[in-house]
């Protein structure tokens, strides 16, 4: 029992100090609470030793922190709703309707990548009363307390619109969706231009389109170490995206920097859905809600037939999705929960997706075939609309391991050295 | 003794005034206690403390600090005896050992630095010259004009820039137009020619003004006293005005290469990862999860390096003064 004790203050003071990093000036107090040397302890500590590594093949119950908030709590009159999401995530418009039917206001904080997302989180530099982490820190954000569970009878969208594999039994990284709910979902491809690249030889070639000498200069890739070495893997026939294996991390990173260097390509997180659309480039790794949402960058006058989108004919590609949670420091959990409801509403997640955003929620009352029909997705582009079946073929990037995280870092950092 | 005491001072002697007014009539009849002129220095103290030494301590303490074991964001060790130089070895060694990743970053650091500095030493002198021997009147014009686009952000003019730059762009419209190349250039696909340019235009100003302040304050009668000695202009130019702005060039060379050194967002914007510098190294680390101690020792690394010229520019500057 003291043993237990002594290991749980470890932790908490560990993560205060961890915290205090964000500040960049030692307090006196930081210096203090550092009575024993920082670090030391995390190895130690069992609880948070190696952590459980969830995968799709080996779905995870995240351990209950407390309880959900009961479902008479009121709703906080005349809030200020915090949201802390990724930049350009949101259609503002749907905001404003959230704003005005429940009379709150809502302060919309950004980050441009997760690593700064979870770093602020962590320090407390940031207090949302709504979060959209990636699925690879959920089991991380439940293990140090920071988020709290949802209470299901509030979230009646989750039964009425949602695909019910995301609640039965539940994601991957989260049986039971105890703490969090889907956001969008998407596929990682590769998006082209029609009017230089035909829509057979796209077929034909595949990943192999961003490799072709005949585009050098023309191709980008996202600048983010997961996308870009999961694809190249996927590309190089080495079928586990969340490889630790050092030899097909390496290839990996040869197959990147050939792409950087003798053909020219660009890392950069606005190539589909700016870039493209300008023809800069001509072949660019996808997220399929970039490509969706690139439709509204073309220049006027061009047609939003010139987009192409090419993923893997049986649906061996990646794929993911973004989820909402809803953070213990939450100064709102009970508008947090309607915000979340609100989202998964058929209509206002749905606007969400089409006007601005051209990330697709998993509602089963979108269909494929009407998204092409109602021209909200170019028929060229009919691959980048994600089905439900999609998920039980597709490669789920997880959360890797400590060790194999530095490997890919590794071979990131040698990527981005220009060696 | 006498004169530090300011609170309910004892009746004074008459000694103790006689000396008090002597000194009061030395400093031209006002009277200072001792702290008082060395009291302005508190200001800059605190200052550097606080921006300088406090900061530097921290980068110190995540360098040789650990990460948190499940987010991976660095944790700094703030007390000294727990340091640990694993990660800065390790960081280290991969400029030369191994693979050496990092070298090739270091070599084009030096390299676009050195060529950037000297461009800028080139044309800013040519510009200063200009500006503060032949405007005349318009000189403090043509100043603020040549300064006038720094007015705009410099993430604005480096966007101009990339649009300018694109294959599509009016450079490559120009060099097509007037057929110096056959088949537009792709400036941004990693060129180290756009990134030494990048760096020139970013930090040309700094170059310029204080050459332009020293070039200005050069008396007129010196220079015709070199003509008069039989100097042709050039002569006088080389023995004349260039050791008399000498100071300005190395305070200008120090004042340009030393951000160069750790710019980052210039190869960010206009190059690739075949042309990245050190500051991209660092820009890399610290936005990685668990890269912390390795972005604070390449800081260190860093400032190891530009530690040399600083060295020099200070050597330099002292034995300058000892000439005088």
């Amino acid at each position: 029992m003291a043993e237990r004790h002594h290991r749980k203050m470890d932790r908490r003071s560990f993560m205060r100090r961890a915290g205090g990093t964000a500040l960049a000036l030692p307090t006196a107090s930081a210096i203090l609470a550092a009575c024993s040397k920082p670090g030391s302890t995390g190895d130690a500590t069992g609880s948070s030793g190696p952590v459980d590594v969830a995968r799709p093949g080996d779905p995870v119950t995240l351990p209950l922190n407390g309880e959900p908030i009961p479902t008479d709590t009121p709703i906080e009159a005349g809030a200020t709703l915090q949201v802390y999401n990724w930049s350009d995530y949101f259609y503002r418009k749907v905001l404003a309707e959230f704003e005005e039917q429940y009379d709150v206001k809502i302060e919309w904080t950004t980050f441009n990548n997760m690593e700064e997302g979870i770093q602020k989180l962590v320090a407390g530099q940031v207090k949302p009363d709504v979060f959209f982490p990636t699925t690879d820190y959920i089991s991380r954000l439940v293990q140090t307390d920071l988020l709290q569970p949802l209470n299901h009878d509030l979230l009646p969208n989750m039964a009425n619109n949602v695909w019910p594999s995301f609640s039965e039994p539940g994601p991957w990284y989260d049986q039971g969706w105890q703490y969090t709910v889907p956001y969008v979902i998407y596929t990682t491809g590769v998006a082209y231009r029609r009017d230089h690249i035909d829509d057979s030889l796209a077929q034909e070639k595949g990943y192999e389109l961003l490799w072709d000498p005949e585009y050098t200069g023309k191709i980008s890739y996202y600048d983010s170490y997961r996308d870009a070495l999961g694809m190249a893997m996927l590309r190089n026939g080495d079928l586990d995206p969340n490889s630790g294996d050092p030899a097909v991390i390496d290839r990996a990173r040869e197959a990147v920097s050939e792409l950087v260097g003798p053909l020219q390509g660009k890392l950069t997180i606005n190539g589909t859905y700016a870039k493209l659309p300008e023809d800069e480039y001509y072949v660019t790794q996808a997220w399929s809600g970039d490509i969706v949402g690139a439709q509204w960058y073309l220049p006027r006058g061009t047609g939003t037939d010139v987009l192409g989108y090419w993923y893997p004919d049986d649906n061996k590609g990646l794929i993911g999705n973004d989820t909402m949670v809803i953070p213990t420091t939450a100064q709102n959990p009970r508008l947090a929960h309607e915000f979340l409801n609100f989202f998964l509403d058929k209509k206002w997640g749905y606007e969400n997706f089409v006007n601005y955003n051209g990330y697709q929620p998993p509602f089963t009352t979108i269909e494929p075939d009407t998204l092409i029909s109602e021209k909200v997705v170019p028929p060229s582009l009919n691959r980048a609309i994600v089905t439900e079946e999609m998920f039980t073929k597709a490669y789920v990037q997880g959360q890797l391991s400590a060790d194999v995280d530095d490997l890919w870092l590794d071979a990131w950092d040698q990527i981005q050295a220009g060696s | 003794m006498a004169a530090t005491s300011t609170s309910d001072p004892p009746a004074p002697t008459r000694r103790q005034k006689k000396k008090a007014k002597a000194s009061a009539n030395e400093a031209s009849g006002a009277w200072y206690p001792r702290w008082y002129w060395p009291s302005f220095t508190v200001p800059g103290i605190v200052w550097l403390a606080l921006l300088f030494l406090l900061p530097f301590f921290t980068v110190l303490s995540v360098a040789f600090g650990t990460v948190d074991p499940i987010f991976r964001q660095p944790l700094p060790v703030y007390q000294p005896w727990w340091w640990s130089f694993a990660t800065f070895n390790e960081t280290l060694s991969k400029f030369y050992a191994g693979d050496a990743i990092y070298q090739g970053p270091l070599i084009r650091t030096f390299a676009y630095v050195f060529a950037a500095s000297f461009i800028c030493l080139v044309v800013g002198y040519a510009v200063a010259y200009y500006a503060a021997r032949y405007a005349g009147k318009y000189r403090v014009l043509v100043l603020i004009l040549l300064i006038s686009p720094f007015w705009i952000s410099y993430l604005m003019r480096i966007y101009a820039w990339q649009s300018l730059l694109q294959p599509d762009g009016y450079v490559n419209d120009i060099l097509t137009g007037l057929h110096i190349v056959g088949e537009p250039v792709n400036w941004l696909a990693g060129k180290h020619i756009t990134v030494i340019l990048g760096l020139v235009y970013g930090y040309i100003p700094f170059m310029i003004l204080p050459l332009f302040g020293s070039l200005d304050r050069i008396n007129q009668s010196m220079l015709e006293a070199g003509r008069d000695l039989g100097g042709s202009p050039f002569e006088t130019f080389r023995r004349v005005t260039l050791p008399l702005s000498r100071p300005a060039i190395l305070a200008g060379l120090v004042i340009v290469s030393l951000p160069m050194f750790g710019d980052y967002y210039t190869n960010n914007l206009l190059g690739t990862t075949q042309t990245s510098m050190f500051g991209n190294l660092i820009d890399n680390a610290v936005t990685q999860a668990g890269r912390g101690p390795e972005a604070g020792s390449l800081v260190i690394i860093l400032m190891i390096i530009v530690i040399v010229p600083m060295l020099y520019y200070l050597h330099e500057t002292k034995r300058a003064a000892a000439a005088r």
